[in-house]
Formats: structure tokens, sequence, C-alpha cells
């Protein structure tokens, strides 16, 4: 099943490569450029690959935390959310991990998830609490069942490295942009011999680093969210055969394209990570979305009645995007994977109920204490609290804090 | 989130799935919107009673910041009559707070109708027999 | 003395490269063994887990469930059987009739509504869920495993060396079929 591991590496590293020589050939014609020589030229590659060995290597060290920082996650306890904690285990035991992910819960109300981490022993997955709220068991056994596909796939080291080169690419070309308004502004004002020095030569060098600078930007990330896209495709074959039970993930998917609030904590860099686009609401072009159609998602799933093999997957990829194979034949082992039947819990909670229990499960990521008085009235006390009493006001008991 | 009075980190209470806030240290009592809302119902009655509160002019009491956004409230009448009790009241409609005490007297003035889920939950909630 | 050194040199060569392949090949059957092993024992380990829940979930759910001492029987009964099993066919047939017995159970519950309000009981039922999950998850896992580590055993030229240290084929874990065929050797 995992050959695809292999194919993923190879496109890969092709992907990388040529992120990569985007960047050589930037930062070679930009020092070009400023300094009127090819022989300037080779520094500018030394420095391009200077910046992009110490993000990637700040990336390696601590990425994955700068990743769940910035996207406002929360590290949480088995008791904050027993179930989240059991499916994520018995999607750890069905792909065979290693280790347990370490698990994140995103306060932000739009449903989303996405996993981080170098490889499968430094995994990371991080839900959002909004997505907990709203799905029922299969639908989040799919979804995370996505997400050990991607850390199974080490899609998430693609997408850090890819990341870091596009970050990469993004930091030159602006600092360059702005430099070039910069010193053009003050060599009118202070020279009046700028232009002549390096005569026409240089002056189209100069032209080529600009369009580079700004065309480079582009290019990578079309690079980028191309494979991306193809990724999320394989994570929902992946899934599939995981939780052998599509119709989870189909319907997690309709769940979240019903919400269109954009998550506050995403950004283009980080979009391709999570399960469904965080970003929708603005308008991208088709050449520039992060993620397949999720209708289109949601149909292959749905059509896969017979088994939830990766054959099967493939086989209505085919007929519902009309496009060539994505999964390469060597993978395609003659497997029969059967659906299992849904689980037995029908509790679809209201929407006033689910506000609360998002509201409870963010106190509890926060520490918040939980104390039943015996009249009835649950008392929510925050971390903060100063005292160990709390009176309770509607019948008056004493209860202890700590 | 902390008492528009004394700032003191507030509790939240739940019974029959209704959460309300409170501060132990000065009983005061917070309904934000989402939690007025849950009690009023979404009936057209509801909102008319919200908005029928009149903004105090020339109030002499100091205004209190709102626990959410922390700016300061406006006063609101909440009774035809000269005794009424004065009510914090967010501007940005995050919610409503009663200082210990006002939720009785609102009670016992008897704007809202005494049948009513708000009324008759606060009742049960914090008043003690 | 240059043509027979030179010669030497690429006999002593291709004899390095050699043994190196048969180490990297024996490295990697030993790698597929062991992950087979850990496969099989994360099964293990979750059909343990599910004897002790269970006396827990039958006396939360008794006092609700007046009427349904027969389900109680079986999943008491089968649980002991399967504590008790001399052999793997024993456990395996055990084991499956415990799960056949539980998953009536889970839909019975849903009669109860008293009983599904009990935090006590929901928190339980998940954890017996979770636990069927992970058990069926571990089977298919195994099965994955083993199904790797068979190609590795049959196929050029890793067979050779298989044939060599004795690596010999795994049977795959099939639900039903268990019983009657000779699973890895392992003490419930």
């Amino acid at each position: 099943m995992w050959q695809q591991i292999h194919i993923n590496k190879r496109n890969s590293i092709l992907l990388l490569l040529s992120m990569g020589l985007v960047l050589a050939a930037l930062g070679y014609i930009i020092a070009a450029a400023i300094g009127g020589s090819p022989e300037a030229g080779w520094l500018g590659i030394l420095i391009a690959s200077a910046i992009w060995l110490i993000m990637t290597l700040v990336s390696f060290t601590s990425g994955d935390q700068i990743l769940l920082a910035s996207s406002r996650a929360a590290p949480v306890t088995p008791e904050v959310h027993p179930q989240l904690f059991n499916i994520v285990e018995e999607m750890k035991i069905a792909a065979g991990l290693p280790k347990m992910p370490k698990i994140y819960i995103i306060n932000d109300p739009a449903p989303n998830a996405f996993a981080t981490g170098r490889n499968p022993q430094n995994a990371s997955v991080a839900v959002t609490a909004g997505l907990l709220t709203r799905l029922n068991r299969d639908e989040l056994q799919g979804v995370i069942a996505h997400e050990v596909s991607h850390i199974v796939h080490r899609d998430i080291l693609f997408v850090t490295l890819a990341g870091v080169l596009l970050g990469s690419v993004v930091l030159i070309s602006q600092v360059f942009l702005r430099g070039m308004v910069y010193s053009s502004m003050s060599a009118r004002r202070y020279s009046s011999r700028g232009s002549s020095r390096g005569g026409g030569g240089q002056a189209l060098l100069m032209l080529l680093a600009v369009l580079l600078a700004i065309l480079a930007p582009l290019f990578t990330q079309l690079l980028y969210f191309a494979l991306s896209r193809r990724r999320e495709y394989l994570a929902d074959a992946g899934a599939a055969r995981l939780t052998r039970y599509p119709e989870g993930l189909a319907s997690a998917l309709e769940k979240i394209a019903q919400q269109d609030i954009p998550m506050e904590s995403a950004n283009q860099v980080t979009a391709p990570m999570y399960i469904a686009n965080p970003l929708r609401g603005k308008k991208y072009l088709n050449l520039y979305s992060t993620h397949p159609p999720i209708e289109q998602r949601i149909r292959i799933l749905r059509n896969m009645s017979q088994g939830a093999s990766l054959a099967d997957y493939e086989q209505f990829y085919r007929s519902v995007t009309h496009k060539a194979g994505m999964i390469p034949q060597s993978a395609l082992s003659k497997e029969t994977v059967s659906i299992r039947p849904p689980s037995t819990e029908k509790t679809d909670p209201s929407s006033l109920n689910q506000i609360r229990a998002m509201g409870d499960l963010m106190r509890k990521v926060n520490g918040f204490k939980f104390l039943t008085c015996p009249c009835g009235v649950i008392l929510k006390i925050p971390p903060n609290f100063p005292t160990g009493k709390a009176q309770c006001p509607h019948c008056g008991h004493v209860l202890s804090v700590s | 989130m902390n008492c528009a009075v004394c700032s003191n980190p507030m509790i939240t209470l739940e019974l029959d799935q209704v959460e309300t806030d409170y501060c132990l240290t000065c009983r005061g009592i917070w309904l934000d919107k989402g939690e007025l809302e849950q009690l009023l119902g979404d009936t057209l009655q509801a909102q008319q009673v919200l908005q029928s509160f009149q903004i105090a002019q020339d109030c002499k009491e100091s205004p209190r910041r709102c626990p959410i956004c922390g700016k300061k409230m406006e006063k609101v009448l909440a009774g035809p009559e000269s005794k009424t009790t004065l009510l914090d009241r967010c501007k940005k409609g995050h919610g409503l707070w009663f200082d210990s005490g006002e939720l009785e007297s609102v009670l016992s003035l008897g704007r809202f109708d005494s049948e009513g889920k708000l009324p008759s939950y606060l009742k049960k909630m914090y008043t003690r027999k | 003395m240059g043509a027979i050194a030179v010669l030497l040199l690429i006999v002593l060569i291709g004899l390095i490269l050699f043994l190196l392949a048969i180490i990297g090949i024996y490295n990697a059957l030993v790698q597929l063994r062991n992950q087979a092993d850990n496969a099989w024992s994360q099964i293990d380990v979750q059909l343990k887990r599910r004897h002790d829940l269970i006396p827990n979930l039958v006396e939360t759910a008794k006092g609700y469930m007046k009427h349904e001492r027969e389900t109680f029987e079986k999943i008491t009964e089968a649980r002991s059987q399967a504590m008790g099993a001399k052999n793997v066919a024993d456990a395996a047939k055990a084991e499956n009739a415990l799960t056949g017995a539980l998953s009536k159970f889970m839909l019975v519950v849903e009669n109860y509504p008293d009983l599904k309000a009990n935090q006590n009981f929901l928190a339980l039922q998940e954890t017996l869920t979770s636990t069927e999950n992970k058990i069926a998850f571990a089977r298919q896992a195994y099965n994955d495993q083993v199904l790797l580590y068979n190609n590795k055993t049959q196929m050029f030229p890793s067979n050779i060396i298989a044939g060599m240290f004795g690596f010999r084929k795994r049977d795959s874990f099939e639900i039903g079929e268990a019983a009657q065929r000779e699973t890895p050797k392992v003490s419930f």
C-alpha cells in the first residue's frame, strides 16, 4: 500500500530541485544586475543558498513549533477530548505509525485540521475546536485518517521543505524589489551619474532581474500548489483505505464545505497543509488553488461503494475528474478492502449545544476546572481563579476548587 | 474573563444547559449575547424588551467596562419610573451586566413577563430560598 | 604485478559488494519480521484491554438493562472463555464470539435512553467502541505487514537469503477463519 511514498519521493525531489533552481537563478541574476558582472552572480547564488540554509535549519529544528504557535494551537491531554485521542490512536495502529503523533487543538470556530512534523516519529496533528464540535465519530475518524495519511506519505516533510524554498524566494524578491524602489528614488535625488556606470548591458540585466523578482514567487507558488493538490487526493485515498469507510471523510468534507468562515490563523504558506483550504471566501484562480475542488473529492469518495482499496479510489478518481491515473500502477496491489459498517453512535448535536460544547472544549484546553455542585449547577472555574473555594450561588454549597 | 466591577476572574455557571457568568467576589452577573438569545428566544417580543431600555442621560455612576471587549459600557434604564434600576449594556452588543442586587430589583419591577424564560431562569439560578 | 593485482582488487570489491547486498537483504527481512511481530502484539494489547473493560461495562449497564440478562451472560461467558483459552485457535474463536456478543450489546443499548444519558456509561461506551476499532485496525495492519514480509520472502533474490536464514512464510489473520488456522505463537 505504501508504495506511493516512493513515487511521492521522486516527484518531491524533482519539484524541490526546480524550486531550488528558481532560487539560484533569482540569486544569480539579482547579484549580477547589482554588481554589474557575471562574477557577482556567483556570489548571489552563495547568498541565496545561505538564506535558504538558515531557513531550512530553523524549520527543521523548530518549524512545527513555529507553525503550531502561529496557528494558536494548544497541546492537549486525553482528558480534554478522550474521543480525539482514541481516534488518533486507532489511525496510528491502522497505519502502523511508530509513535503517537502529538495532538493539538486550535481555538477557531472554522472546522479544519492539519498535520506537521519532520517524519512519522516527530509528527503532530492539529484540529480546530469547530471541527471537533461539528463532526461525529466516523467523520472525525475520516479527517484524522486523512492527516495520518499525510504523515505516512511524508507530505509533512515535503510541505515544510517546499514552504521554506517558497519563503526564501519570496523574501529575496521582496527585499530586491523594495531596494530597487528605494535606491531609484535616492539615485534620482542624490546622484546624476548613477545610470551611466554600467551601460546598456547592466540595464538589460536590471530589467531581467526585476522581471524575475516579480515572476519567480508566482512560479514557485504554482509548483508548490500543483503538487499539494495531488497530495490531497492521495491522502483522501489513504484515508478511505485506513478507515475502510469512505463515507466518513466524504460527509466530514461536506460539513467543512458548508462553512465558509475563513480561518483567522492561516496564511498563504500554511494553507496547503490544511485538509480543506482555510482561506475560502477569497477568490483564487484555478491554477492557484491549494486544494482540489471539495465537491470532486466528495464525489469520488461517495462513489466507492464496492470497496475502499487504493484501486477503488483510483477508478473513481478517473471517472470523476476525467484525468489520467493519479496513483502509480505499482502501488495498486490486487487487494480487496471491504467497507465496514458505520459506527452505532447517532448523536448529532443541535447548533446551540454545539456552541456550548465548543466553549467547554476551549475552556478545558485552557485549563478551566469543571465542578459539579450537588444541586446540579456546573461551575466552570478559570485557571487564574485566586481562592481555593467557590460558593455555589444557586444553593450556597461551598466547593473546593483545587 | 474578568469582572466589570472588581476585575477578579469570573466563573461560568451552567444549569439546565444554559450558561451565565458570575463574579464570586462582588456577585455581579454577566449575560452575553448568546446567553441572552438563548433565554429570550428569538421572538420579536424578547428583542423589544431589550430595545426598550432607554439610555440614561447624565448619570453619576461611573461607567463599567465590557468584560469581553474592554470598552466602556452605556448605562440603561431598566424601568419606566424614577425609582428605576440602572444596568450596563455593551455598546457593541456583547451583553448585559447586572451589579449585585440589581437583578432582584429588575425582576421586582415586573418589566419582564414573569412567566418568561429569562426571569424565571435568573430567579431560579440566583435567588436562594 | 599490474594485471593480477587489478583482478584481485576487482574480485575483492565484488565480494564486498556481494556481502553488503546480503547484509542489506537480511536486515530488510529482519525489519519486516519485527514490524509484523509488532503489529501482532498490538492485537494482543487491544484484546487484553477489552477483557479489562468488560466487567466495568457490565456493572454499569446492568442496573439499567433488567431484561437483557442473556446478553450479559453471553458477554461474560465469551470473555472468560477467551481469557482461559489454552491455544491460539480457541482464543481466536472465543474472541470472535466476544466481538459478536459486544456488537449485539451495542445495538441493544440504543433502546435504553436512560443508560445513554449516563456520563459514566457514555465514557465506557466510547472506550469500547474505540477498542473494537483498534482490534479491527490492528488486524488489518498485521495483514498488511505480513503481505510485505511474505512478498519479500518469496521474491528473487531475497527468497534465497530468507531460505538460508529460516524466514518462513506467515499466515494472515482472517476474521472468522482465524480459528481454523495456525496463527503465529502468542500467549493470551
